[in-house]
């Protein structure tokens, strides 16, 4: 029964050229940088789809989310998805860029319910909008508060310290 | 010379008649409050384990007669706020000082809970329990340990001890 941690053995390039062979058409800079890890890029506009299909991917499904990185490089934003595969023993690191004036992704929680409470988090601390959220409230700041305090641009203001 | 050197204490070997006390009501008042503080749970950060380890064997808070922590506010007289008050928690904080029954004291534990300390320019940190409820004794460190609580929960029977019943008067304040 359940699956067996690390099941099916393949090599750490054999994994990403299986996976880069896969989303061929969606996933760009397929690369092993760590002893254990996949990194790629991706288009804002396929994550959903890519999303639902290495979830349910035959033998070396990345099944698991394990958290969801927000990071400000100035030019753009970027939300980043550490993706766990049970059978592989591995890791996957999905890189989405997202511009600035308009920082919305769709959000994945329905196919890893794990997403919901670091979507929240990501869009309290750094404002990137998770599209069809279930709840996008904020989960650390109160509120009422005004800004995104992770973002590089963030302006404090007068009225998130009512005590003074 | 001891810490508890300028405590008051009622001297019961001095009774003439049994089961007649005769005493100032501040003195056995402020004798009897200052002898049972109930602290109020409120841990917030790292302060919370020196705070929690103070109620263990080793420290033994029971020796001051104020080991009992309550996770209510109604059954405390002694809030000991261990750890960085954030944005968030201060309005929380206010309303469980407020549900605290009278009279009630405060202790800031810590460096955090005193101005922020290390988190003092945090976008999300209030830079002082003090700006949030009224604060009676600090107590600096990051984070104090038990012994360092410990002074100052007896500084703070020090000041129970001066308390009274009686409102101040005007001719009182001017000393005549």
């Amino acid at each position: 029964m359940g699956i067996e941690i690390g099941s099916v053995k393949l090599s750490m390039d054999e994994l990403a050229t299986r996976v880069a062979q896969e989303f061929a058409g969606e996933l760009t800079n397929v690369s092993v940088q760590e002893p254990d890890t996949i990194v790629a890029r991706l288009e804002r506009s396929e994550l959903r789809q890519v999303a639902r299909r290495l979830h349910d991917l035959a033998e070396i499904a990345y099944d698991s989310l394990n958290w969801i990185a927000a990071v400000d490089y100035r030019t753009h934003l970027e939300s980043v998805y550490h993706l766990y595969s049970y059978a592989t023993n591995t890791y996957l690191e999905l890189h989405v860029e997202v511009p600035r004036a308009k920082a919305a992704v769709e959000t994945v929680c329905d196919i890893w319910p794990a997403a919901d409470w670091h979507e929240r988090e990501a869009w309290d601390l750094m404002g990137i909008r998770y599209e069809g959220h279930p709840d996008l409230r904020r989960i650390l700041l109160k509120d009422d508060w005004i800004g995104h305090p992770l973002r590089k641009d963030y302006v404090d203001l007068a009225e998130n310290h009512p005590h003074v | 010379m001891g810490l508890t050197d300028g405590l008051k204490y009622p001297k019961l070997e001095n009774f003439e008649h049994p089961n007649i006390i005769t005493t100032s009501a501040d003195l056995v008042f402020n004798w009897a409050r200052s002898h049972s503080v109930f602290p109020f749970t409120y841990g917030l950060a790292c302060c919370a384990i020196e705070m929690l380890s103070s109620g263990f064997a080793r420290f033994d808070i029971a020796r001051y007669g104020m080991e009992v922590f309550r996770p209510t506010p109604r059954q405390c007289d002694l809030m000991i706020v261990a750890g960085t008050v954030n944005e968030k928690m201060a309005p929380v904080l206010k309303r469980l000082y407020e549900q605290m029954a009278e009279p009630k004291w405060v202790i800031s534990m810590g460096a955090c809970a005193t101005s922020g300390g290390p988190f003092y320019d945090g976008y999300n940190v209030v830079n002082g329990v003090d700006k949030v409820v009224p604060v009676d004794v600090y107590i600096p460190g990051c984070p104090p340990r038990p012994e360092a609580l410990f002074q100052g929960l007896l500084e703070l029977q020090k000041k129970i001890q001066k308390m009274s019943f009686v409102a101040p008067t005007a001719a009182a304040a001017s000393g005549k």
